[in-house]
């Protein structure tokens, strides 16, 4: 027998754990996504809802591209097996029942990718009214997914 | 023979009716969240303004407004248990409802002040805590929704209970403000006509108390004493009056 088989599925194996990364990891890399969107989202809100005097064209695009992004970054990689539970930078809130959802969340993942998209193509237009009217339908996408798949604490 | 008592003054009315229709719309805006979850906020406010009013109004608004003429105590609750309570305003088991639906709407207002959905929308207190705390109260603010939901319910089958089956008619007093009762009862209840009317000075004094309490809640106490944050986000690129935000949102 080579001794170089065994060797080399144990490196196969290492090197395919890696690549799916360690469950914390997933975990970590998505809480980080959602952080970063809420950065943004929190920017279009103070620019477009609350203090619209405050409006800033290229910074309101920049924030919508960036979720776009995001939304748009495959984040479905990072829901792998077993990422229920364990923590990243906090306890995951995923709900088990993601795993049998799997239909339900890409209908709502879609959501999130539509909004997001289309937000990002009102933002380079500059029209505020119709970026608060979009800013609110992503944020009904982010809301419905939470409320699919995520524990309330 | 029956005598028309006035049993409900017109600020307790539009209380009540003013609460169902606000919990209804905090309701609506809630689930279906993006644009309208701030009018979830401002409905919260608002009902916090009813809430503060209610509870001084339990304390000078007129006789059957107040917490006193009603409040169930051990003995009233044991005479209505023994067939023995007569009165014109809520029998001790309504008065208990009364106080559990006050409770609730206000465990929801309370927990709701400091919550956040994680999107765009932080209660008005928010700043006052972090974002760990926040996060429980809004887990807190989801559960006690259906805790308030059931007395709801509970509520709504008792009014149709006492139409159907006791044959009182329940919601008319609390349009009119006017309710028949026996004479007798009315005299047993008030033998010198001792009731307190409504009176305008107090009623004024109370709209100004909630008032002061909205406007606190509202950013009124934080544009008089702004709250430090821990850690500054550095604005130089998006240079707006964005206030800064403590990073710690996932």
């Amino acid at each position: 027998m080579n001794k170089k088989i065994p060797l080399a599925i144990l490196l196969a194996a290492t090197a395919t754990a890696a690549l799916a990364g360690p469950i914390e990891e997933q975990i970590r890399f998505r809480q980080s996504a959602y952080s970063f969107a809420a950065w943004n989202i929190q920017k279009i809100k103070a620019q477009v809802v609350d203090h619209p005097e405050t409006y800033n064209k290229d910074s309101v695009a920049a924030a919508a591209n960036a979720i776009a992004a995001v939304a748009n970054s495959g984040l479905g990689a990072l829901y792998g097996e077993g990422t229920d539970q364990g923590i990243g930078w906090k306890q995951t809130r995923l709900k088990p029942e993601f795993f049998q959802k799997k239909d339900e969340v890409t209908k709502v993942a879609n959501t999130f990718n539509e909004a997001a998209n289309e937000l990002a193509k009102v933002a380079a237009t500059g029209d505020v009214n119709l970026i608060k009217t979009q800013f609110g339908k992503v944020g009904e996408s982010c809301k419905s997914c939470h409320d699919l798949i995520r524990i309330k604490e | 023979m029956k005598v028309t008592i006035h049993i409900w003054d017109l600020p307790h009315r539009l209380f009540h009716w003013l609460l169902a229709v606000s919990v209804v719309a905090a309701y609506i805006t809630a689930s279906i969240g993006g644009e309208l979850i701030d009018w979830h906020g401002r409905l919260g406010i608002f009902i916090l303004g009813l809430l503060v009013f209610r509870i001084i109004w339990g304390f000078i608004g007129s006789t059957h407004s107040r917490f006193s003429t009603f409040f169930p105590t051990f003995s009233r609750i044991s005479a209505y248990l023994k067939g023995q309570w007569q009165g014109i305003g809520h029998n001790p088991l309504g008065a208990l409802s009364v106080l559990a639906l006050l409770a609730a709407v206000a465990v929801q207002v309370g927990t709701g002040l400091f919550a956040n959905d994680d999107i765009a929308f932080e209660g008005p207190l928010f700043d006052l805590i972090d974002k760990d705390v926040s996060d429980k109260l809004t887990g807190l603010h989801s559960t006690t929704f259906y805790i308030l939901l059931g007395f709801v319910v509970l509520h709504l089958i008792a009014i149709v209970f006492y139409r159907f089956v006791k044959k009182t008619n329940l919601v008319k007093p609390m349009l009119t403000g006017k309710k028949e009762v026996p004479r007798a009862l009315a005299e047993a209840v008030a033998p010198d006509h001792s009731t307190i009317g409504f009176g305008a000075v107090r009623f004024i004094l109370s709209l100004i108390i909630s008032s002061t309490v909205v406007w606190g809640v509202s950013g009124g106490i934080t544009k008089l004493y702004p709250v430090q944050h821990q850690q500054q986000a550095s604005n130089e690129s998006t240079s707006t009056d964005v206030a800064p935000q403590a990073p710690s949102s996932f």
